[in-house]
């Protein structure tokens, strides 16, 4: 037991000291005969600080450490690691969270919000009285990363990762790469087309030794943790002989012969597809697949081409890595049938089509068989809604519409574009794009934020009727030949990976990192990492951004060959142990077995496969288990501290 | 020094949030890095922050433990108040330069008890307060700054000597020089950060004439806890502001003053700051004159709503003249685009959200090779899609706002970015060898 | 006014998780999303991990009520844990019901790391259960 504790009380600048009366916490707490000192302190995180509670802990021979401050996710090892330059071990030290769950969370009653932390402070020293040292523990790691998604984000970072030195499975549930970037033609700002880009992030993935692609691949279960993770993959196969030399002529006929045609998503509905498909001829893997949903297994391509396999089986694989990367991207927004007009009103698209539509028309712009001139934009559909679930802006969708405008004023002749918004948001440079469509003759005409725009058909095509907030509510009309929805980002509808890796969803349902500047790549699952637009809505630049800061964060978490681990163990006391079995029972890992002991088969924790969930420690009839870290002593003085 | 420990893995130019957050990726890794502040200590301008938006973190609980982290990390070796130049390419993987370590007139010994600052007889204006108060010749940059070594500001010192007689331990060293050491790195990144535009040049918002016109970064030193004043005053008279404005895109969308890009901070810095008066001053008035509303990032628009809902005034408005009248007071001048017509009001404070410019610092860094620019003078981004980090020379890499303007969780990102693309290029070319 | 209504407040332990329940409870200071302010938390790694004579020990001592912010499906530990953590309260009832402490004292939920609405929900109705019981 210690009698020698330092507790440091901080003010957060002001963040806690608005509300909490910090010196009277310090005041309290002081007079606790096993507090030696106490003291208050602006920033407690300031390096000045830590070399203050350093050289105290140092010159005073302090035995335990207690920080009121913030919540410990974030500065537990900040001041952790004061405590280990010092020479105090580290799980003598507790983080108290008087911001979040004290000062913040009662900002309305500072009288009762100080009388909390005199509390919460009160227990954390008891339970640094009862502390006991501990040291890491550590378990070797696997230097390979599953990489979940083949977009621009995963290949990106597959390949970042590789470079780097480690080992990438590449896993994509399509059959070919390139995600939403290879639907996209010309992109902003270099001109690239999608399908450029993807060709040549794919080329090098191929040409890598130490990735591997699996394409119509799907995670289906995980087991184990962060070092050591047993990812179980299925795979679809294409139904093709691998070693198929595709021949396009051959191809043509194959796709002319086969009976099947479906909605070609790729192309988000535009056109029809068949059951053997590439989604266009330079598309990777080179080899075509057949789509196991829609084939009838009619046999028609087998009398054209030998290489048509349909005996291939699904397989199932195990992968072994010690760290994930979630890059499963998103889906763009479907609008409500009748929202802006969308299937009610003929000619009314979304952006995604729009964008497949310029790559399918290569001289005029024509949809359904009529040519078009005028060409209006509705923004933030599905995005910022007033009433609807998505609050968040989308972020790509403005300069990707105006860009979109762009390409199809200098592609066709004639073209007029109009622009109905809720305020342009081109941020940074790419403000200089929407500098020039206005220049160029492009008509930008906002919208209230409550007064949405009208749309009707006139008889050829989409009428607009907005309040124009530029003329303080004038009501405008513009008849269009084409309607273009701009669809925002969505979360994805297929996440089955969230579910199996328990990847935690933030408000606006994307998955959420722990802290967007702190840890802005890793989740609070150890070792699982995300990047790209499943996180929030970015644009491809964004995405790649973060694919290789989350390839930088995975490469150094695991390439040591060694991770370090919390302690936190369930320990049996064998003398107390009856046997009962319970423990046994309840544990998800099979971390106990059974041993003898002193004449009797007793249970005991395997340490490295223990997780320190602390399931079985209530089950036990005797009481003889104790979570390390959350003993019965700990919990029980801070209880009687709180009270 | 040595030969041998002149010789580093990367050489990163600044020390603020994006320099801390590459070198530490880098030093976590193995390498070894190089850091070069040309200011006195480490943080660039976020530890200078209140709080930042979205999540109204304070500023200086995100950047305080990186700044220490990258201070005490074994395989990060720092020089502040030290420039960086004629860095040439030899090969890749092969950069030489010389190192600058400016003189601090002060020993490294120095514990920061600040007696030096009590005696010193002279005053200058804050830099670190945005001139918004003073300091002395000698000084300690601020109560955070790491190290937490006083300097001499040699302009200004008058040579007294009463700093080295209160000295309690003979830390005061006027002998010191300029010393020059010339180093080899195998890669280099920029993280030289922004500038900030002066808004001087647009003469008819009277920044600098009326004094109750004071820039978002002298609001933002109001608002912090080591703020000068401990609440938010007018600079003329010491009185408390209840109807206070904010001019957004000064400086940013503005083709007369050569800038013709979004700044893409400024409309959340200054919601963020509107959220923040609303606390301090709950009883005052705050509008701010917007073009567009750029609440773009992850919890932006959130922010933007509940700042709305809070009862901070948005009006879409460009700011053509600011008067000031007898009291103090401003008289703004604005096209109410809403209406069309020219309207005039008056406010008693107004806050100028200047923008972000390119620190043009890295265009003299290098002898034998041009490190080329974008139009606005930032660090050119050759491969902005696939490989944002990447510039006009091989090994060299652009990490934050040095590529551009960008928030904080968007330099971290940009940072992290380029210590992957350091650290591969370093291992590529290892591996060849 | 303000020593009326904290007298009646009941004094509620929360047990939370350090990976679900408990970023949710940040996350509503973070809001400043107000719930009683004599509600103090203890974190623990997985809600099927709170020992009965805790929970027992917190009553003994005069805590009104005892809340388990439970991971539910999001646990990262167990696809049951939910039914765990149901099993658990059952046992600790149990134990409740021979030492003649009213059951509805303890209470399950299970709240998810954004789920800060829910919470300052939960423990506004709990505080309000138990000090109309607390009252009478």
């Amino acid at each position: 037991m210690k009698n020698k504790i330092g507790v440091y009380i901080c003010q957060c600048g002001s963040n806690i000291s608005d509300y909490v009366d910090v010196e009277k916490v310090k005041e309290i707490v002081s007079s606790e005969d096993i507090v030696f000192l106490s003291k208050t302190t602006m920033f407690a995180c300031a390096d000045s600080t830590q070399k203050e509670i350093a050289a105290d802990i140092a010159e005073q021979n302090l035995d335990g450490l207690v920080v009121a401050s913030c919540s410990p996710k974030l500065h537990l090892d900040t001041f952790r690691n004061v405590a280990i330059r010092a020479d105090l071990n580290p799980y003598n030290y507790v983080q108290v969270n008087i911001r979040e769950q004290c000062s913040w969370a009662h900002s309305d009653k500072p009288k009762d919000a100080t009388e909390k932390a005199i509390k919460l402070v009160l227990a954390g020293i008891h339970r640094v009285k009862h502390s006991v040292a501990l040291e890491k523990l550590k378990i070797s790691s696997e230097n390979t990363v599953v990489v979940v998604g083949a977009g621009i984000a995963g290949m990106r970072s597959a390949i970042e990762l590789a470079d780097m030195g480690s080992q990438v499975y590449l896993i994509e549930r399509e059959h070919f790469v390139g995600g939403r970037t290879s639907q996209w033609n010309e992109l902003f700002t270099t001109g690239e087309s999608g399908r450029d880009v993807v060709s040549s992030l794919y080329k090098q993935i191929k040409s890598h030794s130490d990735i591997t692609l699996f394409t119509g691949a799907e995670v289906v279960s995980k087991g184990g943790s962060v070092g050591n993770f047993n990812i179980e993959v299925k795979i679809t196969p294409r139904y093709i002989k691998p070693q198929c030399e595709l021949d396009m002529d051959k191809f043509e006929k194959v796709l002319e012969i086969c009976p099947i045609e479906v909605e070609d998503e790729f192309n988000f509905g535009l056109t029809k597809r068949k059951a053997i498909y590439k989604n266009y001829p330079s598309e990777f893997p080179e080899i075509p697949a057949i789509d196991d949903k829609n084939c009838n297994r009619c046999g028609k391509c087998l009398e054209l081409c030998p290489d048509i396999d349909f005996g291939q089986k699904v397989e199932t694989l195990n992968l072994k890595a010690g760290a994930i990367l979630i890059t499963t991207g998103f889906d763009p927004y479907e609008p409500k049938e009748g929202e802006f007009g969308y299937k009610t009103v003929d000619s009314v698209i979304t952006l995604q089509q729009m964008k497949r539509l310029i790559e399918l028309n290569d001289k005029e712009l024509i949809y359904n068989g009529k040519k078009i001139n005028k060409v209006g934009f509705i923004y933030c559909v599905g995005s910022r809604q007033p009433d609807g679930d998505n609050k968040y802006c989308s972020r790509y969708c403005c300069t990707s519409a105006i860009y979109t405008g762009t390409v199809v004023r200098e592609k066709y002749k004639n073209i007029q574009n109009f622009h109905f918004n809720r305020g342009i948001r081109t941020y940074g440079k790419q403000e200089l794009l929407y500098h020039d469509a206005s220049e160029n003759g492009d008509v930008f005409l906002q919208f209230y934020n409550d007064s949405t725009p009208a749309i009707t058909s006139n008889g050829t095509g989409p009428k607009v009727t907005i309040e124009d907030f530029l003329t303080k509510g004038k009501e405008i009309e513009v008849n269009l030949d084409l309607l273009v929805l701009v669809t925002g980002m969505v979360p994805r509808k297929e996440r089955n990976i969230a579910d199996i890796l328990k990847i935690p969803i933030g408000r606006d349902k994307f998955y959420n990192e722990i802290h967007p500047k702190l840890r802005p790549v890793e989740t609070v699952i150890d070792g699982v990492h995300i990047a790209g637009a499943c996180q929030s809505p970015k644009n491809i630049t964004e995405s790649v951004k973060s694919a290789l800061s989350a390839a930088a964060k995975a490469n150094s978490l695991i390439s040591k060959g060694e991770i370090e681990l919390e302690p936190t163990l369930a320990v049996i006391d064998k003398s107390l142990c009856k046997s009962a079995g319970e423990c046994i029972k309840i544990c998800p890992y099979d971390a106990i077995t059974t041993v003898e002991y002193d004449g009797k088969t007793v249970s005991e924790v395997n340490k490295s496969s223990c997780k320190g969930c602390g399931m079985c420690i209530p089950v036990c009839p005797e009481n003889a288990i104790q979570l390390i870290g959350y003993t019965d002593i700990e919990i029980e003085s801070m209880i009687e501290a709180l009270i | 020094m040595s030969d041998q420990t002149n010789n580093y893995d990367v050489l990163v130019v600044g020390g603020g949030i994006a320099g801390e957050e590459t070198a530490l990726n880098l030093a976590n890794i193995g390498y070894k890095v190089i850091m070069v502040e040309k200011d006195l200590s480490l943080g660039g301008k976020m530890i200078h922050l209140s709080k930042v938006f979205p999540t109204l973190d304070c500023s200086a609980c995100i950047t305080t433990p990186k700044v220490s982290e990258t201070a005490r990390h074994p395989n990060i070796h720092i020089f502040t108040n030290s420039e960086v130049g004629e860095i040439e390419k030899i090969s890749e993987n092969n950069f030489n330069a010389v190192l600058t370590e400016k003189p601090r007139y002060v020993t490294e010994e120095c514990t920061g008890c600040q007696l030096c600052e009590d005696a010193c007889p002279v005053s200058v204006d804050d830099q670190f307060q945005y001139e918004l108060v003073g300091r002395k010749a000698i000084y300690i940059p601020f109560s955070i700054a790491n190290p937490r070594i006083a300097a001499i500001d040699i302009e200004n010192c008058i040579l007294c000597g009463l700093c080295e007689k209160v000295c309690p331990g003979d830390y005061i060293d006027f002998r010191q020089v300029e010393k020059k050491t010339p180093i080899n790195v195998k890669s280099v990144v920029m993280a030289t950060g922004y500038e900030l535009f002066d808004p001087t040049i647009i003469t008819r918002y009277g920044f600098g004439k009326f004094k109750n016109v004071v820039t978002a970064m002298q609001m933002e030193r109001q608002l912090v806890p080591t703020r000068p004043y401990n609440s938010v005053l007018r600079p003329k008279d010491g009185k408390m502001p209840d109807n206070i404005a904010y001019v957004l895109c000064t400086g940013s969308r503005d083709d007369t003053v050569g800038n013709p890009i979004c700044s893409q901070v400024c409309c959340m810095y200054s919601t963020k700051q509107a959220q923040l008066l609303m606390g301090a001053l709950p009883m005052a008035d705050v509008t701010i004159y917007y073009i567009h509303i750029r609440a773009f990032g992850k919890g932006f628009c959130e922010f933007y709503n509940q700042t709305q809902g809070m009862g901070v005034e948005f009006i879409k408005g460009k700011i053509g003249k600011i008067d000031e009248v007898d009291d103090g007071d401003l008289i703004l001048r604005y096209e109410d685009i809403e209406s069309g017509k020219v309207k005039e009001a008056k406010h008693d404070l107004v806050v100028l959200a200047t923008g972000i410019l390119a620190n043009k610092d890295y265009q003299s860094m290098f002898k034998n090779i041009e490190l080329e620019a974008d139009p606005f003078n930032y660090v050119k981004q050759t491969n902005d899609l696939s490989s944002p980090a990447r510039t006009s020379i091989g090994g060299v890499f652009v990490a934050g706002t040095a590529s551009g303007p960008m928030d904080i969780p968007d330099s971290i990102l940009s940072a992290g970015a380029a210590s992957a693309e350091t650290a591969s290029y370093l291992r590529r070319a290892n591996n060849e060898k | 006014m303000e020593d009326i209504t904290t007298k009646k407040e009941a004094k509620i332990l929360v047990f939370s998780t350090e990976k679900i329940s408990d970023p949710a409870i940040d996350l509503a200071g973070l809001l400043k999303m107000h719930y009683p302010p004599k509600v103090y938390t203890i974190n623990i790694p997985c809600s099927s991990a709170v020992k009965p004579r805790w929970v027992l020990h917190a009553f003994e001592k005069g805590f009104d009520g005892v809340f388990i912010a439970a991971d539910g499906t999001d646990c990262s530990y167990s696809e049951d844990c939910s039914e765990k953590t149901s099993e658990l309260v059952g046992l600790i009832h149990k134990k409740m019901e021979e030492k003649g402490i009213e059951l509805a004292r303890l209470k399950m939920a299970a709240v998810c790391s954004v789920c800060a609405e829910p919470f300052v929900k939960h423990m506004i109705s709990f505080n309000t259960y138990l000090s109309n019981i607390k009252s009478n």
